[in-house]
């Protein structure tokens, strides 16, 4: 239906239009007459604040809604029930508003900075941390005509953000004053490293086959039906598989949360925050994995593109925020299920394993772009892709290095 | 072979599997077996203990068990227990508590108490909601709170209160036989008397009749 | 009707109106003078990153946005964590934790910065000069036009004219990252 598709962008039509109404009203009860760019100069600051409000807005409240549906989801995997209390006066809502519950208690706790922190530097690392999260969604395409910035380059622009997430790390690491939380924020920066480079190589694939490095171009390259997403072509599959995996250890999320490993460093890199700062990291690292996982929805599964043009009609926004929901369950479901890496096991994974199968992808996707015909394209490349992934698999993790020739060097 | 790999979408399966039958085959013994607290409270185990409580048999102002020897105040360690003994119109000391207060926020649930009490009077409670916003006055008990009745004693730990109404019951028979035995040795035994002094009187009497016919004889 | 949104959001800004230069560039010189003045070493790094991210916005605000993301990308995102860690793991670390922001000012120590500043700027100043003008930089400069900017068109740069560099970076890069892990190994003890 048209007008479903069209819902978001007619809302905004809609609202400009009332402020220009509005603005022209007090122009002709107060008399003031606006020169020609003055009323244009309101409209576009008021556009893009809408754009930024609304963002910012379906963002927090997805956050929110994870929060406690993530723990619910646990739950149920781990056969218990999860939040089910925090409700609205006499109804219970299934446990629906616990965010509202946990929003008010990191509110009103105490703000605690250590003696000996850097003052400055502590104050400002949950914010170099939100800030730039909370700029990541704005070139995803949510839906037909609606992106809220087309840039040429967005896929850089995206990875330009999420590399500024380590600096936050580090300052929040350093500016402690403790020693393991310096230490979480090595680990956490080695990890997020090391990561960085299997997400870029494998959108970097993508931006080889759709020839642009423009996110809006790269969904469109995917539209007509599921076939033509990238996940169902051999070099796509390997690098949706790799950048998922990245995305959850930029995410530092289970099975990479060694970094905020509750059990491990206390809370590593975030020890010393407390109340609201702590609420900001956490806020931070749910909006940075909605984004990331908005990225490879955009860049794999055919962004706000429909299965199939007969299910067209339900809109596109839909399928895009459909899609995202069902990553996000993934996530949740493959936290469920993986017990955490050491930080051995996770750097070697990375290096070891994912950089080469990144690098097999990409000569998968040039074989499959440079095959005359398809037939071709989908042997080459699914061999070049599989028998790297089959020998890595088998070969790579060799574990006799651990048993054998430890080493202990302060024994004696 | 193994597919490296495949391991993880194992596991993934089962945990998949568990998501879906939390919703669908939920009575399951092995599911869920969270208990809703408030509206589901925990089955306490028999021995479990949390304060002390006062019997009374029948009815609280006359069937108390407590006679206020103050044992349990001497013994008890925290030295939570408070007690002063009632008297009576004329202001001699009966055996009943007026006072009887126990500071459940010192309480350490230690039971010496109820070992050293020679009458059976003061068992543990078993009741865990006793919070309060205050932090002091609300938190000590007075005897009206902490006196229950001996049925409500037998509900929450029978065993323990068949044992006790048991020990009450033999020791009940005991005094009574021993109070029936003393009686009747006490009887046998003025029966004794009464039948030796009777006895002794006849001899007397007789000795007597004796001594009066003897002089008459010589005479002739 | 939205004209401005339009210019705002437009791929590229040419020409730039002058506030749009003006405030990047203050923030890099500032940034630039604080990483040189501060005592705390750490600070002086973070400093430093704040003038890369400047000289990003820069970038993208002179209309070259694919080296203005990358400058942000690399500089930002890797380099600076490089400085960081080599800050954190040489010996000079306990300085580096002091807390003291601004040392006392010292006259003399200023003036050196000054003409110590002022010989750097003449010698770096008359090096871009002689670049910029010499006969052979004008010729192989691109014009910097809406297409040469394109990620597309830098990247056909990169693997016909400018191959021979690509190449002499990336053999670079991968000594420095062999001669990384090699650092990094551990010794074998016979």
């Amino acid at each position: 239906m048209n007008f479903l598709e069209n819902l978001p962008l007619a809302a905004k039509k809609l609202v400009l239009d009332l402020v220009e109404a509005a603005c022209k009203w007090a122009c002709a009860k107060t008399g003031i007459t606006l020169p020609d760019w003055g009323l244009s100069l309101i409209l576009s600051l008021v556009s893009v604040l809408l754009v930024i409000v609304t963002i910012i807005v379906v963002y927090l409240v997805m956050f929110a809604l994870m929060s406690v549906l993530e723990r619910k989801i646990l739950a149920r995997m781990q056969n218990r029930y999860g939040p089910n209390r925090v409700g609205f006066f006499r109804w219970r809502l299934w446990g629906l508003l616990q965010p509202v519950a946990d929003g008010i208690k990191m509110l009103t706790k105490e703000d605690i900075v250590p003696r000996g922190a850097d003052k400055i530097v502590h104050f400002l690392a949950p914010i170099v941390m939100v800030a730039p999260a909370l700029m990541l969604p704005a070139i995803i395409p949510y839906g037909r005509g609606m992106v809220p910035i087309e840039l040429a380059s967005g896929i850089l622009y995206f990875f330009a953000l999420g590399a500024s997430t380590e600096l936050a790390v580090f300052m929040a690491g350093w500016s402690s004053n403790n020693k393991y939380s310096v230490m979480g924020a090595m680990r956490a920066i080695a990890q997020m490293i090391s990561y960085e480079l299997p997400l870029i190589m494998s959108a970097v694939v993508v931006a080889l086959v759709a020839g642009s490095l423009s996110p809006l171009k790269i969904v469109e390259a995917q539209g007509g039906s599921i076939l033509n997403w990238f996940v169902c072509t051999p070099w796509g599959f390997v690098a949706c598989l790799l950048f998922y995996i990245s995305a959850l250890a930029e995410a530092n999320r289970c099975p990479f949360d060694l970094p905020e490993g509750e059990s491990e460093l206390v809370a590593g890199h975030l020890t010393e925050y407390s109340g609201f700062k702590y609420a900001i990291f956490f806020m931070a690292e749910y909006v940075g994995m909605f984004a990331i996982n908005g990225m490879l929805v955009t860049l794999f599964l055919g962004g706000f593109n429909a299965p199939a043009p007969f299910l067209s009609f339900i809109p596109s926004w839909c399928w895009f925020f459909g899609k995202l929901a069902f990553l996000a369950f993934s996530m949740v479901w493959v936290r469920a299920t993986l017990p955490r890496f050491r930080i051995d096991q996770m750097l070697q994974f990375a290096w070891k394993f994912m950089i080469p199968m990144s690098f097999a992808s990409f000569l998968s996707a040039a074989a499959w772009c440079y095959s005359g015909n398809a037939a071709l394209a989908w042997a080459l490349s699914t061999v070049i892709v599989g028998v790297p992934y089959l020998v890595l698999g088998r070969f790579c993790f060799t574990r006799h290095h651990a048993v054998d020739n430890r080493r202990y060097l302060y024994s004696e | 072979m193994n597919i490296p790999g495949s391991g993880i979408l194992k596991g993934m399966a089962v945990t998949a599997l568990n998501f879906v039958g939390s919703f669908l085959d939920r009575a399951h013994a092995k599911r869920l077996i969270t208990e809703q607290y408030p509206e589901e409270r925990p089955t306490l185990p028999e021995a479990s203990r949390s304060f002390p409580f006062l019997i009374f048999d029948g009815n609280p102002e006359t069937g108390i068990r407590c006679v206020a020897c103050k044992i349990c105040e001497k013994e008890c360690p925290p030295q939570c227990i408070y007690i002063v003994q009632d008297k009576d119109a004329n202001g001699k000391a009966i055996r009943r508590p007026k006072v009887f207060d126990i500071d459940i926020s010192v309480c350490m649930g230690c039971q010496i108490c109820v070992e050293v009490c020679p009458f059976e009077s003061i068992r543990m409670d078993n009741i865990y909601e006793v919070s309060s916003y205050d932090r002091f006055s609300a938190l000590v008990v007075s005897k009206d709170k902490l006196l229950k009745s001996n049925e409500y004693y037998h509900q929450i730990h029978p065993t323990e209160a068949d044992a006790t109404d048991a020990r009450i019951e033999a020791a009940r028979v005991k005094k009574t036989a021993t109070a029936k035995a003393a009686a009747e040795k006490a009887a046998a035994a003025k029966a004794a008397a009464a039948a030796k002094a009777a006895e002794e009187k006849a001899a007397a009497d007789q000795a007597a009749a004796a001594t009066t016919t003897q002089p008459e004889q010589p005479a002739q | 009707m939205h004209d401005l949104l339009q210019y705002l959001t437009s791929r590229h800004w040419e020409p730039a109106p002058e506030w749009l230069f003006l405030i990047p560039a203050l923030l890099m010189l500032a940034a630039g003078f604080a990483a040189v003045v501060l005592r705390n070493l750490i600070h002086c790094a973070l400093c430093l990153t704040l003038s890369f991210i400047a000289l990003g916005v820069l970038f993208i605000a002179l209309g070259a946005e694919f080296v203005g993301l990358v400058q942000l990308l690399v500089y930002v995102g890797a380099v600076s964590m490089l400085i960081v860690f080599a800050i954190l793991l040489t010996p000079a670390s306990e300085v580096a934790a002091s807390n003291n922001p601004f040392r006392s000012f010292n006259l003399s120590r200023a003036l050196n910065a000054a003409v110590g500043g002022f010989i750097v700027l003449l010698v770096l100043g008359g090096l871009l000069a002689a670049i910029a003008f010499s006969p052979h930089a004008q010729a192989a400069v691109l014009p910097t036009t809406a297409a040469t900017l394109k990620p597309a068109a830098i990247g056909q740069n990169l693997l016909t004219q400018t191959l021979l560099p690509l190449q002499g970076a990336a053999i670079l890069l991968t000594a420095a990252l062999v001669g990384a892990a090699l650092l990094a190994k551990e010794e074998k003890q016979s």
